[in-house]
């Protein structure tokens, strides 16, 4: 019964958390990873918890609603696949530079605009970010007041989102301008200035990982992680 | 009226930059003083201390003899107005009209008092005909004037203003000095961030160097800008007016501005 | 050479034209200062001399421009940049945003261009050196301040190595060292053969580095000559364009009756 809820963990353990170690990255992993499945997983035990219908074994009741250990294992098993699938998700982003990840991109042939879209979107982040403070900053001198109670918080939505979404939409044209004048849209290949670092061992941690998964779609579908 | 002190004022900022390393400054009521230097030598962040946008890392800001610490910004807005460098990142209304009235309105003006502070704030920016207009429909310059009037309407005893000629042509830089000019008379105080040396000559009562979180001179602009500091400004990369240099060369320093040296031209012979 | 003729062109959507029946010629390795009230033309003639306008921004055009003799209209977006670089006035939207260091920033133009590795870096490094930037070679171009940023983006034009760079308002943005570093890099760059227009309302800027000031009223060009003779003009005041301190105090000595020529003396 357990079988649903370990295989995952495991998984987590071996494919994640050991990279994340190699990588020195498992704080700020743990940390993603709660923020990412905590939400939702709290929601799933809940629902699953209370109102798992195909539930027989009893665990306690809470007026109306009754727990159930099938609500629990099926829970368990949903929110270890969720930690398994942000924990990866999260040691992507945790261990890869946009630099990094365009070079590569572009080295294995994608088109330089579309590794550029891939990298650029995740700086733009904090470039809003700052923005964002800048403007607020600009309206808290104002006046507008940040420190207050809800109505306040409310009433500087607009003063702040609408400077930040308009500067950004400004910006466009003249960012567009500032690539095609330093020749964004020739065609043909861009120089790389280096070579991410890779060793024959990452090579075949990649292969193991490429060729395990469809072993372990077989071994499921021979009925062996049910 | 509201003078401002600060007393050993330390910022460091998260990551351990140190941007301001024992500020001792005392701005009087109704003072017009330029704040210059090079860019990263703290004049933002000390004025940011004024209105509660930055808190002391150690040391105290007082504004109108009360310490800033107890107040939040929006409390400190009504004694402290500040005037951003860059107009696209406070400008929101879609009205010239609508943006000059923000400021006042979370003041807590209504009515007839709103309509005259916005109007009077409109007609010292040469802005009033332009009142309904979109402010992405003006040019640069005037909306960095938008950006003035719209603190302006705020009527605030104490006036900050960062880089207020940069970028503007001449009609601009001469409604900024008229501007200048006006709240001073009205007994209010003025300090402005500024890389113009002849603006700061001219307009201004008082001149603040600072050089990597410190303040190094202190004094009238004729004092500052004159010979036996020229050392200590050009350290900072700040170079004295053209005036205040030929008046030391022909002999009849210290002349920051213009007039100055005519002046004392005409009265050698 | 970029050569301008009976050139008008009209924003998308404008009502008026920006540019009306202008002349211009940007010769071999001269320096040229534009200067004008603000919305009088400078920033849309920067954008057609570097093939943005209409390409980019869209528009209706009419009159010939040529680059080297060529038809500039003829040749594809990519072709510009080894021909025409340009910079803005506005450092953080000329950054491409996918570089981790300044370095990589300044390389990205001629990384697109093909330039071979060794060459590449070699531009790069020189380019850094030029605006005497190479100490922030490792730093992270979002992190730096807006001075940094701008000279970081005229690194990024001068590592295309074009024949011909439009600046404008470089300075914008800058402290007085960071407007004498981007003075001093445009007389090296000049001094290289590049030819340079440079849009500015720094005019004590354009005495010192410019070889000729256009200035601009409307769209169209009002005043046109050698550096000296254009800045001294007493109708640039009319235009809305601040003179340099030097004509100011001469102005200033004249009107009260004394005699400009000590101040020339003293200035020697």
């Amino acid at each position: 019964m357990l079988g649903g809820i370990v295989g995952p963990l495991v998984l987590v353990a071996a494919a994640v958390l050991v990279p994340a170690a190699i990588a020195r990255v498992v704080r700020p992993l743990l940390r993603a990873v709660v923020l990412l499945a905590l939400p939702i997983g709290i929601s799933v035990v809940v629902i699953n918890l209370l109102f798992f219908p195909a539930g027989q074994q009893v665990l306690f009741r809470i007026g109306p609603v009754t727990a159930t250990a099938e609500g629990l294992v099926f829970a368990l098993e949903v929110v270890a696949r969720l930690v398994a699938i942000s924990g990866a998700i999260s040691l992507f982003y945790l261990t890869t530079t946009a630099g990094d990840l365009t070079i590569d991109l572009e080295r294995r042939g994608v088109a330089p605009r579309l590794a550029f879209v891939a990298s650029a979107s995740v700086q733009t982040v904090p470039a809003m970010v700052d923005r964002a403070a800048a403007i607020t900053a600009a309206q808290r001198a104002r006046g507008l007041d940040t420190e207050g109670g809800i109505g306040a918080r409310l009433r500087g939505i607009v003063p702040i989102v609408g400077p930040v979404i308009l500067g950004a939409l400004g910006e466009v044209e003249k960012r567009t301008m500032a690539l095609e004048a330093r020749g964004f849209s020739r065609p043909g290949r861009r120089t790389l200035l280096w070579h991410p670092a890779d060793s024959s061992a990452q090579r075949v941690a990649r292969w193991l990982m490429v060729l395990a998964i469809p072993a372990f779609i077989a071994a499921r579908a021979a009925g062996w992680l049910a | 009226m509201t003078d401002i002190r600060v007393e050993g004022l330390v910022h460091v900022y998260d990551g351990g930059v140190s941007a301001l390393d024992g500020v001792d400054l005392s701005v009087a009521a109704g003072e017009r003083v330029a704040l210059i230097g090079q860019n990263g030598s703290g004049k933002t962040t000390l004025v940011r201390h004024f209105d509660g946008l930055l808190r002391p890392t150690s040391g105290r800001v007082l504004v109108g003899g009360v310490d800033a610490a107890g107040r939040t910004v929006a409390q400190l807005a009504r004694e402290v107005g500040l005037v951003f460098q860059d107009p696209d990142r406070q400008i929101f209304a879609s009205t010239v009209r609508g943006e000059v009235e923000f400021g006042p309105q979370n003041l807590g003006l209504r009515g007839a008092a709103l309509r005259s502070a916005v109007a009077n704030a409109l007609t010292a920016t040469g802005l009033e005909k332009a009142a309904e207009t979109n402010p992405y429909d003006l040019g640069t310059s005037r909306r960095k004037l938008l950006a003035l009037a719209s603190v302006l309407a705020m009527r605030t005893p104490v006036l900050v203003l960062d880089e207020p000629t940069t970028g503007q042509d001449m009609r601009g830089m001469a409604i900024v000095e008229e501007v200048v000019a006006a709240v001073s008379a009205a007994g209010r105080t003025v300090v402005a961030i500024s890389h113009d040396m002849r603006f700061v000559a001219e307009r201004f009562d008082r001149v603040v160097v600072m050089r990597q979180g410190r303040i190094v001179l202190d004094g009238s602009p004729a004092e500052v800008f004159a010979r036996d500091q020229w050392e200590t400004l050009r350290s900072t990369f700040v170079e004295p007016p053209l005036a205040a240099v030929l008046g030391d060369r022909l002999g009849v320093g210290p002349t920051p501005t213009d007039a100055a040296l005519v002046s004392a031209m005409k009265s050698r012979g | 050479m970029l050569t301008v003729q009976g050139f008008s062109y009209r924003h998308a959507g404008a009502t008026r034209p920006s540019l009306m029946d202008l002349d211009f010629v940007l010769g071999d390795g001269e320096v040229v200062g534009v200067v004008g009230a603000n919305d009088s033309g400078k920033t849309t003639l920067c954008l057609v001399l570097a093939g943005l306008a209409p390409r980019i921004v869209g528009g209706t055009l009419t009159g010939r421009f040529s680059i080297d003799g060529a038809d500039a209209q003829a040749l594809r977006m990519h072709e510009l940049p080894a021909l025409v670089g340009i910079g803005f006035d506005d450092p953080a939207t000329q950054l491409s945003g996918v570089a981790a260091t300044v370095f990589e920033e300044v390389a990205f133009g001629p990384a697109n261009m093909g330039v071979p590795r060794d060459e590449l870096i070699a531009r790069t490094a020189g380019a850094l050196e030029s605006l005497a930037i190479s100490h922030l070679a490792e730093r992270d171009p979002a992190r730096l301040s807006g001075g940094q940023q701008q000279l970081v983006a005229i690194a990024s034009i001068l590592a295309l190595r074009p024949r011909h760079v439009v600046l404008d308002e470089p300075t914008a943005q800058l402290d007085p060292s960071g407007t004498a570093l981007v003075g001093d890099a445009l007389e090296r760059l000049a001094g290289q053969g590049v030819s340079i227009l440079v849009v500015e309302h720094k005019t004590d800027l354009l005495a010192r580095v410019a070889n000729r000031v256009v200035a601009l009223d409307g769209g169209r060009v009002v005043l046109e000559g050698p550096a000296r003779d254009v800045l001294g003009d007493a109708a640039l005041v009319d235009l809305g364009v601040a003179p340099p301190s030097e004509v100011r105090l001469r102005r200033a000595f004249v009107a009260a009756g004394l005699d400009p020529a000590r101040l020339e003396a003293a200035r020697a």
